[in-house]
Parts: structure tokens; sequence; C-alpha cells
């Protein structure tokens, strides 16, 4: 079949670029060589920067100048991350480059560290020196985490790590849990709401104690949750830890953590002190701290508010934030800010253009989460604009989940990154 | 040839403010149908499996969806993305993509 051979050609090319390469064996769609005219500037090439910028270019044109700027020339994506906690996934798999973006939609791609956004002057000022002007500009940074008491020394970060952004923590994770005796104790923790990606940590929990029967018997996962309760997903986790994995997950709702010993690997928590192998907290988030300096964070001291029509700041105008960084009533997810980009781009477009943008969007996302090494369940959801309360309401069946974790859903999982990543970086 | 240019002076200057981007409206069902691009692909040619939706017909995708909303079980995830949706909705969505090139 034709999709095999690509994949063949596909696997053949990341492998020789030692990267992930998604995308088209035959021609990517063109850039139309109308629309308006005018220059936008992405901050972040993440899941929301990278597609906002390739769909300013697909349905604005060649005359839409668009320049994406990352600090890193290589994105390590979150989605799947967890599964290279156990070797299901290789790390090169979640690794993509910008050269396919730039290429194919021509896309002016710089790898620079953004130092300060400047409004007034409308300019983004890289810390190398350089500055580039801009008539509406896209802040796409992502997520920033809180540090616990206890961990400000080098040595207790190396050894205490988060991992809930994709990278060389996802290593060191990978290398403790290896490392880890039989019948140790493996500890998490889930930050209050709002995070990134819902369903992601009990995903974790459920992959890790997957793997710790298999490899490390006797072990055990103390799972602490700031929250009240599982915050997503819950029918399918409820089962996974009291009947699947039984006896391996210990789930501890509405703990928090007020202070970790590296040194001892102690845990000091709202229900007393806890003893550990392996100290896996996933800290509170805020907005990348270019959202902060910018000045667009005005919901709760952490989050960019946003008018979901456009994605535009109710801070500042000009100035577009999408995906993690933005406060909706939509989650922190990967799939559903690859839709809020597209969303902000027809707006921006339809912006420089002089048109209003649509009035009625729509985004969904959704989630695919492994709960043994072969088996997925899954999480999704449509919203639909409220023009009453001006936010994303979820519509149709409201938020689903899989009925069973099943063989099925592992499989689709990896069909369904394939087409996100190829969607969001070719 | 062009309009303005046989109405003249006036006319540009008159055009002049939306000279920048003199443009029309984006496709009706663009942005709807960019729903389905995450798990069918860009314009739903996908790269890594699951339906292409380009070039199917509007009947077909707009039949399909509706068979999954009437019956539930049926669709796994897609019906989710079925139930999301108005008829108007799924209509202007099948219309997009009857209207796509199919990547061979
Ligand atoms: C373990 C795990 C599993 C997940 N699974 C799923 C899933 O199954 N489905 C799903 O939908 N989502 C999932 N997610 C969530 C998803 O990864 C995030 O929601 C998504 O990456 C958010 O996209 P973003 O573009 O807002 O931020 P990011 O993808 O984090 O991108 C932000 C980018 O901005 C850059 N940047 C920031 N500041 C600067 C600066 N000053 N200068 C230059 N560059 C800068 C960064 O380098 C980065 O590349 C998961 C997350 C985790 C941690
Ligand atoms: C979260 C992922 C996801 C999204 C979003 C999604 N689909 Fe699907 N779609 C699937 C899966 C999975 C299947 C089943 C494929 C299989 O089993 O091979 C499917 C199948 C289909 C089929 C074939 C149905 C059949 O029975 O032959 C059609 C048509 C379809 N989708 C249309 C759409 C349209 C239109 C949208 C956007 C409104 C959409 N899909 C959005 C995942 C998705």
């Amino acid at each position: 079949m034709t999709t095999n051979r690509r994949q063949f050609i596909q696997m053949a090319a990341a492998g020789a670029a030692g990267l992930a390469l998604p995308g088209w064996a035959l021609g990517a769609p063109a850039v139309p060589t109308t629309g308006p005219s005018g220059r936008v500037v992405v901050v972040g090439g993440g899941m929301a920067g990278a597609t906002v910028a390739k769909y300013l270019r697909l349905w604005g044109g060649t005359r839409l100048e668009v320049t994406l700027i990352d600090r890193s020339a290589t994105y390590v994506s979150c989605v799947l991350s967890n599964l290279v906690l156990t070797d299901a996934v290789k790390m090169t798999r979640l690794q993509f480059t910008y050269a396919a973006l730039a290429k194919n939609y021509g896309i002016q791609v710089v790898t620079g560290e953004v130092a300060a956004i400047d409004p007034v002057s409308k300019r983004v000022a890289l810390t190398n020196g350089a500055a580039y002007p801009y008539d509406r500009m896209v802040l796409a940074p992502g997520v920033e985490f809180d540090t616990y008491l206890g961990l400000d020394s080098a040595a207790a970060k190396a050894k205490v790590v988060h991992a809930w952004k994709a990278g060389p923590e996802t290593t060191t994770l990978r290398n403790q849990l290896v490392a880890m005796k039989a019948g140790g104790v493996f500890l998490m923790s889930i930050p209050p709401a709002p995070y990134r990606c819902p369903p992601g940590p009990y995903e974790r929990a459920c992959v890790v104690a997957d793997y710790l029967k298999r490899k490390k018997p006797k072990s055990k996962l103390i799972l602490l949750d700031a929250n009240a309760g599982i915050t997503a997903e819950k029918a399918s986790f409820t089962r996974a830890f009291t009947v699947t994995h039984a006896g391996v997950i210990d789930y501890r709702p509405g703990v928090t953590i007020n202070e970790i010993d590296a040194t001892t690997l102690t845990v000091k928590t709202s229900a007393g002190d806890i003893k550990a192998n392996v100290i896996n907290p996933i800290p509170p988030h805020r907005a990348g701290a270019l959202a902060a300096a910018t000045g667009v964070v005005d919901v709760n001291g952490r989050w960019a508010g946003v008018d979901v029509l456009s994605y535009e700041s109710t801070a500042m105008p000009g100035i577009h934030v999408i995906g993690d960084a933005s406060a909706t009533t939509q989650p922190k997810a990967g799939h559903i800010a690859n839709q809020e980009a597209r969303v902000c781009a027809d707006a921006i477009v339809r912006l420089l253009s002089g048109l209003a943008p649509d009035p009625a969007p729509v985004t969904n996302s959704a989630c695919y989460s492994p709960i043994t090494a072969n088996t997925a369940s899954w999480l999704s959801v449509v919203f639909q604009y409220d023009a009453a309360s001006r936010t994303m309401k979820a519509a149709g069946g409201g938020v689903m989940e899989a009925e069973v974790a099943t063989k099925k859903n592992y499989e689709q999982m990896f069909k369904w990154y394939g087409n996100l990543m190829g969607d969001t970086f070719a | 040839m062009s309009r303005t240019a046989r109405c003249g002076a006036l006319c540009a200057l008159l055009l002049l403010p939306f000279a920048a981007g003199a443009q029309s409206a984006p496709p009706p069902g663009r942005l709807l149908a960019s729903n389905c691009f995450q798990c069918h692909g860009t314009n739903g040619n996908p790269t890594a499996g699951f339906e292409r939706l380009a070039g199917m017909s509007a009947r077909e995708v707009v039949g399909e969806l509706k068979e999954m909303k009437a019956k539930p079980g049926e669709g796994g995830i897609m019906r989710v993305h079925a139930l999301g949706y108005t008829d108007e909705q799924l209509q202007l969505i099948g219309a997009f993509f009857a209207q796509q090139k199919p990547a061979k």
C-alpha cells in the first residue's frame, strides 16, 4: 500500500538524518501568491508556534513574511515521551527540525533566545542583539515550572527531575527507573490544574507501573495528586488504578508537596513525610517566562488571557498568545494547540486583509493514553464558540473517553502521532 | 484589464486603504474542516495512516459521520467528532474535502 511505502521512505530519510522527518513524500501543498502583505513574527516553535507559522503561509500567501524563532534548532515532542521511560519509543522519534517548514512554506526560521518584545516599536529582540520588526506577533512559549523548596542546588536539580518538558530530563528519569532496585518506591506528584496534558501524569503512572511489574517485582508507585481527584479520563484511570495496576499504584488525592530533600530522597507532604527510591514531582506551571516579561500575563498571575476568536491578548493588542501559555476553557495540550494555531492563523490573515475573524470557531482535543505496554485508552472533545460567554464550550457528547483500553487504540496512537506531527512540522 | 486599471487614479486612491490586503474571505468550511487535519493530515492527506479525506465526496463524508452520530458504540474516537458538529457544519466540511486533491 502507498501508506506503507511512504512510511518506509520517511523512515529511511529519518534514519539518515537521525531525526523524525514527518510529512510529504510527493510535495507539500503550495503557498498561494495572493493574499495580504505584512510581517508576522512567531516566538516559540513548539506544537502551537510551528503550526501557526505553517498556516500563516499556507493560508496567507507569499506576501506574508513569516519568521519563526525558537531557542533550539530541534524540537523534542512531549507527546509520546512517557513511552521513552520504558524504552517503548526511542528519543529520536520525538525529535523534529524546522527544515521542512522552511523548505515547504518559505518560513524564515531563526534559532535564538528571545530576550524581549517591544510592543511599542513592534520588535522582537534576541539575546544576540538581532531584532525582528512585526505588524502582528504570535507568542507560543509553552510553560515554565515552579521550583520546590529544597531543590536549589545543581546537584539536587540533577537528581530530582520532572521530565514534563521532554528532553535531557526524560533520559535522566528513564535511567533512574532502569537503575531502581526491585521492591523500590517510585514517587510521582501531580500539580494543581491547569497543567499541561491533563491525563498525562496518570498515563505516566500507568506506563511506569506496567514496567515495574515486568522488570522490578514488588515495587510500588506512589502517586500524589494536588487535585481532589482524577482530573481526566476518570473511568479509564480509576479502572487502571483499582484493577489493571491494583497493588502497584497507590493513588493519594488531595496531597501537596511542601519540600523535597534530594540527599535522603524524602518528600515532605501535606500528609507527612515519604521516602522513595526515585522522586518525580511535576511542579505547578505558569506561562513561559517571556509572556510575563512582555506583560501579557493577566490571569491568576500565571497565564495570558486571550480573545478566543483570534487569540489576541486581552492585555496587549497586536500580540496573539496560543498553546499552553494562554488561559482558555480548553486543555493545555498539543493536539488542541495545533488547532488553536489554525484559528489564530486564519484570524491574523483576515485581520491583515481588513476582515473580521471567523465569528464561530471550532477546536478539538484528543489524547491517546497508554495504560499497559500494549493497550491504550483515549480522550477527545470538540469545542464550539459560545457567543454569550465568549468562551469555547464542549459540544456534542462533551468530553468522551474510551470504554476500555485496547490494543487497537495503542496502534491508532502511533498513526495519530504521525499525522499530528506531520501536520505540525512538515 | 483589472477594474483598478480601468477606473484610473481616483479609484486607485479610494482603494488604497485596502490595497495591502484587498481580499475575499477564505473558502467556507476550511477552518472548520481543519479540525480533521490532526488525525487525517493537512487538507485530508494523511502521512501516517487513517482515511484519506481529500477527494472524498461530500455525500460520503457527511453520510459516514451522520451514521456514527446515530449509532452509539460506533466509530470509536471518530464518534466524538461526528457528534461535535451540527449537520450544517458537516456539510461545509464535506464540501471542503471534496475540493481537495488527493496526494497520491
Ligand atoms: C509527558 C507528556 C505527554 C503529553 N501527551 C500529550 C498528548 O498525548 N496529547 C496532547 O495533545 N498533548 C500532550 N502533551 C502536552 C503537549 O506536549 C503540550 O501541551 C504542547 O507541547 C504545548 O504546545 P506549546 O506550543 O504551547 O508549547 P511547547 O510545545 O512547549 O513549545 C514552546 C516552544 O517555545 C520555545 N521558547 C520558549 N521561550 C522561548 C524564548 N524566550 N526564546 C525562544 N524560544 C522560546 C521553546 O523552546 C519551545 O520549543 C503531553 C505533555 C507531556 C509533558
Ligand atoms: C482524534 C483523531 C480524529 C479526528 C480529529 C478525526 N478523525 Fe476521522 N477517523 C479517526 C479514526 C481513528 C478513524 C478510523 C480509522 C480506522 O479505523 O482505520 C477515522 C475514520 C474516519 C472516516 C471513515 C469512516 C469509515 O467508517 O470508513 C471518515 C469519513 C472520517 N474519519 C472523517 C473525519 C472528519 C470529517 C473529521 C473532522 C470533522 C475527522 N474525521 C476527525 C480519527 C479522527
